[in-house]
């Protein structure tokens, strides 16, 4: 507030570089945001927006170039000064300690407190603290208990319980279903209207235009344009710099959303091995629940007597708010639950007896919700994640041969487009675009007939995100089946061919095009049935 | 490229850390430095016949530490090698026993397979509760030592006792010397053989088999392997059986060859300084041929120690403790090193 001189912008980095090892994350790169608006800042996957933001939060310390604080020198790459300086970063990927009740990661998740404290006292002022913020969350649940959506919410929570006055926010939309988004944004407008600073990275054209006061574009580390102000400034022409000279397409209605669209049907270029062209599947759905319920000791909520059927070249979307069962529907689809009554099935068989092993040789193929968990190993190379799922089906002694593996894995790596250098370096190396190719490489082999793409786009900038949709259009069209699990709205209305809706572990509604965003909404959150 | 380099840096820089510590450590204690290094050098690689001396304790070592390092690979921390190390040698004093008369070659091949099976068999049990139940392997494989050593001293004073040892150390009878694989000094053809052998199916199976590339895959994150629908119990229980297995083979190569008979209490030292050959090779077989060699040659040296430098044998624990105090602050010791190579580049 009195802190440096109002002309000075909130943060300026000048000739900011940043390499790690052999890559270039940023490269020279010179901003200023000026204080007390809402920027966005934002980019490919892989273009720097993550490292400009841990830079800036003294999480990364740049090789090059300095960075001032409302005019005043920060010290480069040390946490604590940012702080000092009133800098807060909300993470992408979490960092609040598991064990810890939300009472307690709000008062010591940013390292500091010591003294006496009691139970009560914590769990009073994070209830004052989460009611303020309009987030309904028990103070005493464990972090590790909450669903991913509920985590961030935290972790923003935490991050405005001090007196941040610049806030940093890498993707907070990602997990939030859009009555989240909406008061996320409320609560950020409020926040920059007390005069806080916060820098926003944004995927979604409708997200930014709704926040933002300006926008920063990066592109593969460097930069390209910013702040622009969003209201002088054409979303097309944003997209084109995003971009760059990169012939991607983007797909109409792409991260646009006007309250209505309807099921898309253009199919950019994708890989050619995800249309099928293996045996001939036996006749039935791609994948059937009849049924199915599951007890409490499962993970996540539990089932409820849940019935669905996917069709062959059919997508068709499960929509609602994270945490409703969701995450338990994939497992037991996937053989990976337990469930206490019901019949599944898959490519027409009967599998409630068949494992996942098994039920993969029939075709199922699964995009899981947690790439960096469920669907890599990030600390092992990208040959054995892409060979992984084959290698399960070969005799546990046999002999492989490694050298021919690592071949064919870079052949599918550059037909998907997968950015990398070699077969042997870490799938942790890759951007979480590229990631998501590889996973994609791995899935959508010849023989894949049923697929769960569970939030297949999480995270993603627009460029991966459309690559994703026209391959699992792709992948429809040659007559995979394919049950897309998303809290993205948009998502689900661009490609799905009906959507039904779960809430509880139950699900509450079926929803055929035309799509209409306001009650799809409301089924998500159980306004209406 | 840096990758190989660093795999050969760290493990060098681990020993040298330690040996620097080490010396520190015994200069205020009032003896040499300089002697003790002079002592090992010559003890463990350069004085006469040395070279080979230490290869005697490095060959069985290399059998174990290569087994160890293929369940480590795969997630599981069998800890348990001294226990089936023991197991391995009692099953083959067994077999011994009950094919008195047979032709020496086939006794002692199905004693070793004994000793391979004695081995994985008390790998199987903590393998299969910590597959089944949950049960910590780190807990049941450090239990199962203990059980394993009392094992070996009902063996040895009950069952397979000497009638004529002299009662200070209780042992079996000496093997009459057709069944001996190699004389006391422990380096034979043969048994160089085995731990080629050892080596080279090692390494096929990590580097070559889908067991190897599953198994590591299990190992960094088993969650990921689940949802490709890998089997996770298979592929630690065949982890948990080879390294037994393995433990076992030594326990039997001690047996037949230097020893020649099995004594309670006898190399007490052999699994744990297995696990910090595994460890500091991080478990490719190459390394732990290194590494073996290496920890073998510090056995030997120790005998040397009290000559040379005045120092008791058992100074040669605490720098084999010190080896494994680094290696598990091997994450902080990475942050350092990354640290210095930043200070470098910003010079």
């Amino acid at each position: 507030m009195t802190t440096g001189r109002p002309e000075e912008p909130a943060v300026s980095c000048r000739n900011i570089g940043v390499t790690f090892g052999e890559v270039t994350a940023l490269a020279d790169v010179s901003i200023d945001f000026p204080a007390g608006e809402i920027h966005a800042v934002v980019g490919q996957n892989g273009a720097g927006k993550t490292t400009l933001a841990r830079s800036i939060a003294g999480i990364v310390r740049p090789d090059t170039g300095s960075m001032y604080i409302h005019g005043k020198d920060l010290d480069a790459g040390n946490v604590q000064s940012a702080r000092a300086a009133g800098i807060e970063l909300v993470h992408q990927s979490f960092a609040l300690p598991p064990s810890f009740t939300v009472a307690e990661a709000l008062e010591f998740g940013s390292g500091g407190g010591i003294g006496l404290f009691s139970q009560k006292e914590l769990v009073r002022r994070s209830r004052e603290h989460l009611d303020s913020l309009e987030m309904d969350i028990d103070p005493k649940s464990r972090i590790r208990d909450l669903p991913i959506e509920l985590q961030q919410a935290v972790e923003i929570a935490r991050a405005l319980s001090s007196n941040a006055r610049i806030l940093i926010l890498d993707e907070p939309t990602a997990v939030l279903p859009p009555p989240g988004i909406e008061s996320l944004f409320q609560r950020i407008r409020k926040l920059r209207d007390s005069g806080v600073t916060i820098v926003l990275i944004l995927h979604k054209t409708r997200e930014i235009w709704a926040v933002a006061d300006t926008i920063t574009v990066l592109r593969s580390g460097e930069f390209v344009a910013g702040p622009l102000r969003c209201d002088q400034t054409e979303p097309d022409r944003v997209a084109e710099m995003i971009m760059g000279s990169e012939t991607v397409e983007i797909e109409p209605g792409t991260g646009r959303v006007t309250g209505m669209t309807r099921p898309g049907h253009s199919d950019g270029p994708v890989p050619a091995s995800v249309s099928p062209s293996g045996p001939v599947p036996a006749p039935g759905p791609a994948l059937e629940l009849s049924g199915v319920s599951t007890d409490d000791d499962t993970e996540g909520a539990c089932l409820d007597d849940v019935s669905l059927s996917v069709e062959r070249g059919e997508i068709v979307g499960i929509a609602g708010v994270e945490g409703n069962g969701q995450a338990t529907l994939m497992r037991v689809l996937a053989g990976l639950s337990v469930f206490s009554a019901g019949r599944v099935e898959v490519c027409g068989r009967p599998a409630n007896e068949l494992n996942l092993a098994q039920r993969r040789s029939l075709g199922l193929r699964i995009i899981p919700f947690d790439r960096n968990s469920e669907g890599l190993s990030l600390t092992s190379t990208l040959w054995e994640n892409w060979v992984a799922g084959e290698l399960v089906s070969r005799p546990l002694f046999g002999l492989i041969k490694p050298s021919a593996i690592r071949e064919r894995c870079m052949a599918s790596m550059s037909e998907w487009g997968v950015r990398c250098r070699s077969a042997r370096q870490h799938a942790g190396s890759l951007s979480g675009g590229n990631c998501q190719k590889l996973i994609l490489a791995r899935e959508l082999d010849d023989a894949a007939r049923a697929v769960i793409a569970a939030q297949p786009t999480r995270g993603l900038d627009i460029g991966a995100t459309s690559f994703v949709w026209s391959t699992l259009r792709k992948a429809r069209s040659g007559g995979c089946g394919i049950l897309l699990i998303s809290s993205d709205l948009d998502e689900l209305f661009e490609i799905s061919e009906r959507i039904l809706v779960m809430m509880s572990g139950r699900i509450v509604c079926e929803l055929n095009p035309p799509f209409d965003i306001a009650s799809a909404g409301r089924a998500m959150v159980g306004a209406s049935a | 490229m840096t990758g190989k380099l660093d795999a050969i840096l760290r493990p060098m820089a681990f020993i040298l850390l330690a040996t620097l510590l080490c010396g520190i450590v015994f200069q205020i204690a009032g003896y040499s430095a300089f002697l003790m290094f002079d002592s090992i050098v010559d003890g463990a690689f350069l004085g006469r016949r040395s070279l080979e001396k230490s290869l005697r304790w490095a060959l069985p070592l290399f059998i174990t530490a290569v087994g160890v390092g293929i369940s480590f690979r795969c997630g599981f921390f069998n800890i348990g090698a001294q226990g089936q190390f023991y197991i391995g040698a009692i099953c083959a004093a067994f077999a011994v026993e009950s094919m008195a008369g047979a032709p020496p070659a086939i006794v002692v091949t199905l004693g070793m397979m004994a000793g391979m099976a004695g081995g994985a068999l008390w790998a199987f049990w903590p393998g299969y509760l910590r597959l089944r139940t949950g049960a910590d392997e780190v807990i049941t494989t450090l239990m199962g030592n203990f059980i394993a050593g009392l094992i070996l001293v009902y063996v040895t004073s009950g069952p397979l006792k000497d009638p004529s040892g002299s009662g200070q150390q209780a042992s079996t009878r000496i093997l009459p010397d057709e069944l001996r694989i190699s004389d006391a000094g422990g380096v034979s053809p043969t048994i160089i053989a085995i731990a080629t052998a050892v080596g080279m199916v090692g390494w096929l199976l990590v580097n070559r088999t889908a067991f190897g590339a599953l198994a590591g895959l299990a190992g960094r994150n088993p969650t990921m392997l689940r949802f490709q629908g890998g089997k996770i119990w298979q592929l630690g229980l065949a982890s948990f059986l080879i390294s037994g297995a393995l433990a076992g083979l030594a326990g039997s190569v001690e047996l037949f060859g230097p020893s020649g008979r099995i004594a309670s209490g006898s190399l007490p030292a052999h699994g744990f300084t297995a696990i910090l050959v595994a460890l500091v090779a991080s478990y490719a077989v190459p390394a732990t041929a290194v590494a073996a060699l290496f920890f073998g040659g510090l056995f030997s040296a120790a005998l040397f120690l009290p000559i040379l430098a005045g120092l008791p044998a058992s100074a040669i624990d605490l720098f084999n403790a010190t080896v494994a105090l680094l290696i598990t602050a091997r994450i902080s010791l990475d942050t350092w090193f990354h640290r210095l190579r930043r200070g470098r580049r910003d010079d």
